[in-house]
Parts: structure tokens; sequence; C-alpha cells
């Protein structure tokens, strides 16, 4: 490690959202009410380029909180306003916050964006956007994919059905393009000034188990076509998935990584690119620890791919030998300094690392 | 109602001095008498016109507490007692009163002979406040007066720090100081018990803060300074003579351990033997560990860390020293300093707030000239870290020590109103009680609900639990009495010993209330027609005609006479006392309705 801060967050959270002004929102998801919403101002260590050693604040600063009367499995931060949206069980409708940093510190609820509430749904997955508008894009099955207007409420695509999946997540890709995951791996492109058409891509390995997936796109750096980046899936089995949008016909690479199996369940499978180092990827939800990995040295073999670095920390914090060992619950990378990332665990922790390459590339 | 009435005068939405006055029951109390550390003129005392106004203060105090030794805490201690005017008690723990003075008196001489002040206390000031100082142990009620009394509980935060209950008959404050709920290496974390205050004076300073955590905050330290030993670098590190060095000191004495490391560490003389004697003097107030350590091994004598000599600062080579001042204002840190600035293989280490216009304030500014003495320049070319080790409780904590007291109300000091908000909700949500945070000079009041005790005399107790349904634990039972207050005392007593010891007698009240019935007849047919009735209605009561022409239902007297004015119409009169009220209403309104044709 070239850096490693511990934190304790008195509930623990399964999002870690970064947001304009580098601001950091977790959320608790527990199943009675009074999770809270907590805006963080991260430490000036973690703002700076430059990692300093001994600096006066090196605390995170509850900026903002808010109290949510369901678990917050997901927040997203609208962009060019003071909005929030998040989702949770029970159902597929989503709650909208409003941010008001200079007059309170209190994020209140403004109110809910409801949705048609078929039986069997769960919660809704969600993305932002602000292009035309800010939109939310949302939705917690693939027949139910649509976006929604944050402000006026009004309803502007919905997705045409491509089956009743369950999504596991949803991307803009670009202000036109969506990509949807499903949690059986299916992968979808949509335009939405074509409402009817759905592109799938490729399909992952189907194996006689069920496992779950999810994926990672990557917002790569200013000027590349988005769609060129690589999608990134990931199954509850440990298989990972590169694809090229362009070419969704075949398989950019295939890997497999070393995890615990079977798997803890796919509650917490997480997937991220790292938005300044080329060609990293890291994983989480398995166990306590975060995997990065370097998908250059990736082809289409399938083999098991070596991690470039584990970050352990969850596991051995905490009081230890009570209950269940820590489950990671999300990670996620800082968006400037190239090897930091933040991780999340079911214990409350919260940890910021950054690791130190072995000597050799990046 | 009855109220606690609040008014901090520093430390009401700012961080910086402490001192908060509490009316509780026709008590004043003041909490803390702390200086802001900021300021260098009046702003940096609290602003006690606020309570003179009132006349004396020593008349109208009954009592001051203070918490612990940081100088934002009892600062202002000598000022307020000598040049303001306090003859009363001022409480604190024994290792408080122990320690107070040194700080003073080290402040006192920063801000004099440094600083060239002259509206400042003296040391002799200083003597003579501490004499005004009752010290109390911990979880011992103190008497302060007849109604007033006053208990400590462990506060961890530094060494003697207490969390103080102020209680007066029902009515109780408890005020927190500064507190820290997770223990550290050579103390332990604040406790309390149920003890349900009306109100729970909190500090807030991290309430908004989620701390790294300490061992992270270790380890880079040790890193730091063995990076810099590795390299034949000197480390120096200014401490005050208690507090923190001993848990620095722990810390690498451990290090030094594992790491098999062989540079000297030094902690300046006078400061080991006075460290290491107040440690020893107030042993119980370190943690478990430390105690049950320090029979079979003293913890604060360590193997590597030896007494400083101040020739040692010319030797060769790596050393880390421990030497006072905190803030490098003057004496041996100071010393030290110079000789080693100028080389940038060494480096200091800052572990803790320094005052403006110290050395210590410059060069945490990012100052590398100083002038010194005698217009020479010091260049500073070693490198300067800061490394904050303080205790005090997050908002975990203070969730945790309101789970413990279970306190009515919470007044929040020592934070930013705007953003204490969301800890106010927070707390008023999972507790269910209010949340106050007044700013300097705003008066919080809040109203309290105290439980009378009230004395049963013993016949009426048996009397009642005699009639109704049998006494249930979880039911609250209705009782009859009458509340004699008499003498400064209160006692519930049945109605007859009421009277009789207030020499009254009792008053019988009876209703009358007239009929009109139509019937031309004489008189006493009449009377015998409304007797033959009731007689058939009522038969379970005892219905009578008497000779002198009345009819009785039981206790109830009915009477008949003709109408003045109307020979065809008779009336009735109905009469009956208080306890027949039911009986009676029933008649009355029966005979209104008339009477049976037959006669």
């Amino acid at each position: 490690y070239r850096d490693l801060h511990t934190f304790e967050l008195q509930a623990p959270t399964r999002l870690i959202e970064w947001a304009r002004g580098s601001r950091v929102y977790v959320a608790g998801y527990g199943q009675s009410d009074g999770n809270e919403i907590l805006q963080l101002i991260p430490p000036p260590t973690l703002l700076t380029k430059e990692t300093q050693g001994l600096c006066p604040e090196r605390d995170f600063k509850v900026e903002c909180g808010g109290f949510s009367e369901r678990p917050v499995y997901s927040l997203k931060y609208v962009p060019d306003t003071s909005l929030l949206v998040t989702s949770g069980p029970p159902d597929s409708s989503l709650q909208v916050w409003q941010v008001s940093a200079e007059d309170s510190d209190i994020i209140k609820s403004v109110s809910p964006i409801a949705t048609e509430n078929g039986t069997g749904q769960s919660w809704a997955k969600i993305a932002t956007i602000s292009a035309r508008a800010p939109w939310v894009l949302h939705g917690s099955r693939l027949d139910r994919v649509q976006i929604t207007e944050v402000e006026s409420r009004k309803n502007v695509y919905k997705a045409a059905s491509g089956g009743s999946e369950e999504l596991s997540s949803l991307a803009f890709l670009d202000c036109n393009t969506l990509l949807l995951c499903c949690a059986t791996g299916r992968l979808c492109l949509a335009d939405i000034r074509q409402p009817q058409s759905l592109v799938e891509a490729v399909s992952v390995p189907s194996v006689p188990c069920s496992e779950q997936w999810c994926m990672g796109t990557r917002h790569g750096a200013q000027g590349l076509e988005p769609s060129s980046q690589p999608v990134a899936r990931l199954s509850s089995r440990g298989l990972l998935t590169l694809t090229d949008l362009r070419k969704t016909s075949e398989f950019l690479a295939l890997a497999k990584a070393r995890v615990p199996s079977p798997g803890s369940g796919a509650e917490f499978l997480c997937i991220s690119w790292a938005p300044a180092l080329e060609g990293c990827l890291a994983i989480s939800g398995f166990d306590g620890t975060v995997h990065v990995y370097d998908t250059q040295s990736w082809d289409s073999s399938g083999r098991e791919a070596e991690p470039i670095f584990v970050h352990k920390g969850h596991a051995f914090g905490g009081a230890g030998g009570s209950g269940d060992p820590p489950l990671v619950t999300v990670h996620t990378w800082h968006l400037q300094k190239p090897r930091t990332l933040l991780s999340a665990a079911s214990d409350g922790s919260l940890h910021v690392w950054d690791w130190v390459q072995p000597c050799g590339k990046c | 109602m009855p109220e606690i009435k609040v008014t901090p005068l520093g430390a009401g939405q700012d961080v910086g001095r402490s001192c908060i006055l509490v009316s509780i029951a026709g008590k004043n109390v003041m909490l803390d008498c702390g200086m802001h550390m900021g300021y260098n003129d009046d702003r940096r005392f609290p602003d006690f016109s606020y309570i003179t106004q009132n006349g004396r203060l020593t008349d109208f105090l009954d009592c001051v507490i203070i918490s612990h030794f940081h100088l934002d805490h009892c600062g202002a201690l000598p000022y307020f007692s000598e040049m303001v005017g306090y003859d009363g008690p001022i409480y604190m723990t024994h290792p408080t009163k122990a320690i107070c003075p040194i700080l003073l008196e080290d402040y006192r001489k920063i801000t004099v002979d440094k600083k060239g002040e002259t509206n400042f206390f003296t040391s002799q000031m200083i003597k003579d406040c501490m004499k005004k100082v009752v010290a109390v142990h911990l979880h011992q009620t103190v008497q302060v007066d007849e109604e007033l009394e006053i208990k400590a509980y462990y506060a961890g935060h530094v060494l003697g720090a207490a969390m103080f209950q102020i209680k007066v008959g029902c009515e109780s404050v408890v005020y927190t100081g500064d507190y820290n709920m997770t223990p550290d290496r050579h103390l332990g974390a604040a406790w309390i018990d149920k003890c349900r205050p009306d109100l729970l004076i909190s500090e807030s300073t991290y309430a908004t803060t989620i701390r790294d955590s300490k061992r992270c905050r270790e380890r880079d330290f040790l890193k730091k300074v063995h990076e810099t030993v590795e390299r034949g670098g000197k480390v120096l590190i200014p401490v005050f003579a208690l507090g923190r060095a001993q848990e620095l000191c722990i810390l690498l004495e451990t290090f030094w351990e594992r790491m098999n490391l062989k540079a000297p560490i030094y902690f300046s003389t006078g400061l080991t033997e006075k460290a290491n004697h107040y440690y020893k003097l107030f042993i119980t107030w370190t943690n478990q560990k430390i105690r049950k350590t320090f029979v079979q091994r003293n913890m604060f004598e360590f193997k590597h860390i030896k007494a400083f000599d101040r020739a040692f600062a010319d030797n060769p080579g790596p050393m880390v020293v421990f030497a006072t001042p905190g803030m490098l204002h003057a004496g041996q840190s100071l010393q030290i300093f110079r000789k080693w600035a100028g080389n940038e293989k060494n480096m200091v280490i800052m572990p803790g707030y320094c005052v403006q216009g110290t050395v210590g304030h410059k060069i945490l500014s990012g100052q590398r000239k100083l002038e010194m003495e005698g217009r020479q320049i010091l260049e500073v070319k070693m490198q300067v870290e800061y490394m904050s080790f303080s205790a005090h409780a997050d908002a975990k904590g203070i969730m945790q020590l309101i789970r413990q007291a279970e306190p009515r109300n919470v007044l929040l000091v020592h934070g930013e109103a705007k953003k204490m908000e969301f800890l106010k909700q927070k707390i008023e949500q999972e507790f269910h009680v209010s949340c106050y945070m007044p700013a300097n000079g705003e008066t919080t009041t809040i109203l309290t609900n105290p439980c009378i005790p009230v004395d049963i005399s013993l016949g009426l107790l048996k009397r009642e639990t005699a009639i109704g349904p049998l006494p249930d634990a979880k039911k609250p039972k209705l009782m009859h009495g009458t509340l004699l207050m008499k003498d400064n005392s209160f006692r519930l007593v049945s109605p007859e010993q009421a009277l009789k010891e207030l020499g009254l007698a009792e008053h019988q009240l009876r209703f009358t209330c007239r009929v009109h019935i139509q019937d031309p007849r004489k008189e006493h047919e009449t009377v015998l027609r409304v007797y033959n009735h009731l007689k058939g209605i009522l038969k379970d009561y005892s219905v009578q005609h008497l000779p002198d022409g009345s009819i009785t239902v039981e206790s109830i007297l009915i009477q008949a006479t003709a109408h003045s004015e109307d020979q065809g119409t008779k009336v009735l009169l109905v009469s009956w006392t208080y306890q027949d009220e039911e009986l009676g209403s029933y008649l009355t309104s029966l005979l209104k309705k008339g009477l049976p044709q037959s006669t």
C-alpha cells in the first residue's frame, strides 16, 4: 500500500457515489426506518493529487444528512441540479431529495416518482444524466425501463419490451444511448430515438447453475466515443467478460477471477473500470476483499486471471470473531488519483486505499 | 412549570472558550471557565457581564465546576475569580486541581512575558484562585449546600477529565465537558449510569466528523518517525507536560521494541518525573490495562526512553526527543528546535493546537523564516508535520452517551448551528427528546416535570386498596384522598382526617326539587297515590309512608303541598343529600313523568 485510511460509518452502506464538488454520498440499507443518507466531504488528503503524510485534516466531514424510511440501495446525483434520486425496496418507485448545503445541513425529501408496481418487482436500478434536461433512467425489469424527467416528472421514454428479466444495472452511454444489463447476463443497447428496437450484445456463456451478472461501463477520457470503451460483465461465479459495443457478436476477452465458491450470493456484486488507469478494473462482493485486474493481458480463453492487487483490509477490520466476516458491499475509484479506491463493507467500515504498483507497468 | 435555564457564555456555537451558566431550581452554577485561544483581547474571556448585572458573583453563583485542565475550559478561571471577583467554591477532580495551575502559569508566561500583555492575571492570582478549589473524587456525591449536590463521572479525554451531574431535589443536569467514548492506550472511555437527567449538555465538536481510525494515524506517525530516524535525522516532538505525551511514549516504546530499533528516545528532564509522578498519583484515572500492568511493570517506566540532558541535543546521529513546552514558545523545546531547524533531515511533529504568536503556530502556518531574539533570523529547513491525536466524541459517541444516560432533553454546545441541524434531528428521532443548540448569550429554557414525593397515610392506603380491583403492577390505580400542604410537607390523607387536622366541620349538601302534578284531590290522597306508585316500581328500595304525611325512599324525602294559586296542581318537594344524588335524580325524573291514572 502507498496509503490506507480506514473509517467507520455508523451504519454500513452499499453505495459510494461521487457528486459535484468532490462530495461523496453513502447511505444506510437497514430494514428498519431511520436510514441515513450522508453527504460527505472527503479529507483534503484525498482531494489533492499528491499524497501528504501527516495532514491536519484526515477525516471525512458529514456535510449534510437526510433520513430515509426505506433502505437505500441505490443513489444517483442528478447533474446540474441539487437533487438526488434514490431507490430501494419494497417497490420500484424512486425517492427524490433536495440538497441545500448553504441553508441547512438537512437533505430534504421531495415527492417520490411513482411507477406502476406489478407483481414480483424489486427495487429499481437508476442512472442519471443532464443532457437535454435532468433525466433519470430507471427500472427494475427489462420491460419496465423508462426515462423520467426529474423536475417535471414527465415520462420521456419507455423501452420496448425485450423480456421480463430482472435488471442488475443500467447506464447512459451518451445522451441518446442506453445500456441495460440483466441479472441473467443479457446485455442490451437501446437508442431512445428509436423506442421500438433493442440491440442485443453477445450473450454470456450459459451455465447450468444460475448465476447473477452485473456490468461496469467506463466513462472514458474526453473526446473518446463512449461506445468505444469496452463493457465488462461480472458473474457471481467470478466469470468476467469484456465486450466491445461496436462488435457485439463476439467477446473482446474472457477471464475468470479467483473467488471463493460458492459465492455468497450476488447481492453486492460490483465491477468498475478505473477512470484514470488504462485497462484496469476492480471487482468486489464475494468476500471481504477487492480485486484489481489489468485487462490488457487478457484474451478470449477464459482462463484464470491474476489480480495485480488485492485489498484485504475489510476482512481484518473490526472486532473480529463476532458473527460473519464482513462482506465488501461496494467499491468505487477516485476520479483523479489513478490508484486510489474507496470501498465499504457490511460492518460499516469505509476504506480509502492507494496501492503501490510493483515495478513495471502503470 | 419549573424550568432549567442554560446560557452559554462561550462555546454556544463556536469552538473556543467553554463557559456555561445553568439555573436549576433556584441554584446558579457555572460550568467551566475557559479562555479562547485565538483572540488576544477581551474576546478571549467569556462575557461575565451577563451575570454580574445581577449583583455580586459570589452571591449569585452557588458554585463553579471545571471539567478538565485544557485551557479552553479553565483558562479564564484566575481572571474570573481574582479580577472579576468570585469567592465561592470551585469544584474539580484531583488531577485537574494538580495540573491546572501548571498550565495556567505556563500560559501566563507566554502571554505576559512573550507578548507583553498587561491586563492579565498574575502568578499570585493563580495561587489564590486554586485556594478556592475543592477537589472531588469520581462517583462521590458532594453536597454543595443543603439542596445542591454534584457528582463527577469519568470522561476519558485527558487525565482527570470528568462529566458532572448537578442535582437539586428531583431535577438534574449532566454536563459532559469534553469526553471520549472510545478508550485509548492510556485512558479509558467515558461512562455514566442511567441517571435520567432532565438535561444533558454535550459537546459536539466532532459530531460531523467521521474520524480516520486511530491505527492509521498511529501507523502514519510511526512511519514518519521511522523514516526520519532511518536516514539519520532527529525528531523533535514538543509536548505539554501531560496528556498526549504519555500516549505517544507508550506507542513509540512498543514500536521500538517490536522493530528492535536502536536510536535513542529522550524525554526531557523534569518532564519524566513530573508526568510519572502525576500518573502514579492518579493511577485510578488510567485505563484498565495500565492499572493491571502497573503492578507488574510500571507502564510509565520505559525501557527505551531515557531522561534527556541538554548536551544530548548536539550528539550526532538519529534520536527522538519529547520536550516541553508544547507550542515551541519557550524553554527546552524551543532551544532544541533552534539547534535542529537548519537540517532538512530532521523533523518536528506538532501534536496539538498552537496558540497564535507561538513559534509552533508560525511554522504550522507555513512560515519558514522566523525572527528570534536579537533580530536573528532562523531558517527552518527541517520537516514540519502535524498530528492530531485529540480524543473527542463523534456522532456515534454522542448517541452512545445519550443512550447510557437517558436524558429527557439534550443541549449541544461547541458546534456550528447550521451543521448541527442534522444531528439535532437524529437525536430527536432516535430518542424522542428535545434537542437545543443555543448561541452565546442566548438563554434556553427547558421545562421540567419533576416528581413531587407525597406521603400517604397508612389508614387511607389500607382503605383505598381494599375497594375496587386488586393492585396491578401494570395498571395505575386511582385513589381518592385529600392533599394537605402543611409545614413544607405534602401528605395524602382521608377527608375525615383532613377536616379533623384543619379543624373544619363537614358540610352537608341537600337538594330540593319541585315536581308539579295535576291532581285536584286532597294532598293526603295525592301522597297516597305517589306512595303506591313508587312502592310498585321501586321494589328493591325501602319506600315508606310516614305518619306525618311524607314519603321516604331510602333517605330521600318527598312531601306534597298544594299549589298556592292552583288547587288542581300539587307540588311535590323531593329532597335528598349529595350522597343520594343518583337516586334523587332518578326519582325526580320518574315523578315528572306523572302518576298512573288508577288511584
